[in-house]
């Protein structure tokens, strides 16, 4: 796992001038790649995981980083929890997302802040294994040996406007997501890498709810 | 209220410098709420820059304040790419940063409690409203020819330093946004 962390953030920080990351070969055969991954997506209901995420702001040389706790189940279950050094909450659950601020409870119905909803779905798409599916995006596959980083380039324009590419880190063993890097179109970069998986573990519908 | 001649340093010594600060932010705007983080930070050139994103990295907007004018639009949302709305976080922030304090064409104005320090603007006049032998800012106004159209606070401590809190509230619309410094968030 560690090892599998580490070179995720190698390889967001490598991303040369032809596209290509350091220490990754592209795929030229995509196939069983896809046959695995949809095999490993469909056996997987739920995840949850700590997750850090780190936004570089690259023009300022900052990054803030912040942590909390992730809860995904199938098929449309999200759950984000930061816990530090800020509090705030987003859950997604069959297209209502509901977002506690502090003290401020907000529940948001689908179609009602697109972007948002947008932004929330590629999480959603990216830990379920539907990216691949989406027309939105064009991807290209690479690997090293304990990895597999999937590039995602967004086809459509209100998504061009917003992201230059969107990348999935897998985990080899066992084809988990080890983290997502969304790319800003500005050149700034939110980088999430997830820790302590469990695959398939009991989720309560609580961790869901949208009163 | 009476004019009275101008204490320049009484308004200077109040202004934030705001070297890399970090702020929990919501704005209300009517019925919408929308929160996120804000950092302020001072570049290299002297010039400020205002960036705002959400909780989850979502960019909003990234605004820039030339070192003495100036003002540049790095990067904003599509949804929030509307002339007025820059217009109104430009002069917002233009505000609380203490900008554009031209002290020739400065004036006070004095009560019976308090000094309104006059900085007129291109367009409306920056009050900073202090209490009379200056020991404290009470709040900071901008306002039209009429009337306020918008006031600004810094609750708790500042003398120079970053606001630990910083509010603004506009008063011909319903639209108020509040910051809240967060510490161990940004690394450089």
């Amino acid at each position: 796992m560690t090892r599998s962390l580490i070179l995720a953030g190698l390889f967001f920080c490598c991303l040369n001038s032809r596209g290509q990351y350091a220490g990754f070969t592209e795929l030229k055969n995509a196939e069983s790649f896809k046959k695995l991954y949809i095999q490993s997506a469909s056996a997987t209901e739920s995840i949850q995981a700590d997750f850090t995420q780190e936004k570089s702001l690259t023009m300022l040389s900052e990054k803030i980083i912040s942590s909390g706790k992730f809860c995904f189940r199938k098929k449309d279950k999200l759950r984000m929890e930061y816990i530090k050094p800020y509090s705030y909450l987003v859950i997604l659950n069959g297209g209502k997302i509901y977002v506690r601020d502090g003290e401020k409870e907000t529940k948001i119905s689908a179609g009602s802040n697109p972007a948002f909803q947008q932004v929330n779905r590629i999480l959603i798409d990216c830990v379920s294994g539907n990216m691949l599916d989406n027309p939105d995006f064009q991807y290209r596959i690479f690997e090293n040996a304990g990895s597999w980083l999937v590039e995602f380039k967004p086809m459509a324009s209100n998504l061009k406007e917003l992201y230059k590419n969107i990348n999935i880190v897998l985990d080899k063993k066992d084809f988990t997501v080890s983290a997502i890097g969304l790319y800003d179109a500005t050149g700034d970069k939110t980088n999430i890498r997830f820790q302590n998986k469990q695959i398939n573990a009991q989720i309560p519908d609580s961790q869901f709810d949208i009163h | 209220m009476q004019k009275i001649q101008t204490r320049e340093n009484c308004v200077l010594k109040f202004k934030p410098e705001f070297s890399r600060v970090m702020y929990k932010t919501s704005a209300d705007v009517r019925k919408t709420h929308i929160s996120g983080l804000l950092l302020i930070k001072r570049m290299p050139d002297s010039s400020i820059r205002v960036v705002f994103t959400n909780e989850m990295g979502f960019p909003f907007f990234d605004f820039g304040f030339g070192a003495d004018s100036g003002f540049t639009v790095y990067q904003i949302t599509p949804n929030m790419n509307k002339k007025y709305l820059i217009t109104t976080l430009r002069k917002d922030f233009e505000l609380i940063l203490f900008r554009n304090m031209e002290s020739t064409s400065s004036y006070s104005l004095q009560d019976s409690q308090l000094v309104y320090h006059a900085y007129p603007q291109q367009t409306g006049i920056n009050y900073y409203i202090t209490d009379i032998p200056c020991r404290q800012l009470v709040n900071m106004q901008r306002a039209s020819k009429k009337k306020p159209v918008v006031e600004a606070r810094f609750p708790g401590n500042i003398y120079g330093n970053e606001p630990d809190s910083i509010i603004i509230r506009h008063l011909n619309f319903n639209f108020t946004i509040s910051l809240k410094k967060i510490s161990g968030l940004a690394a450089e």
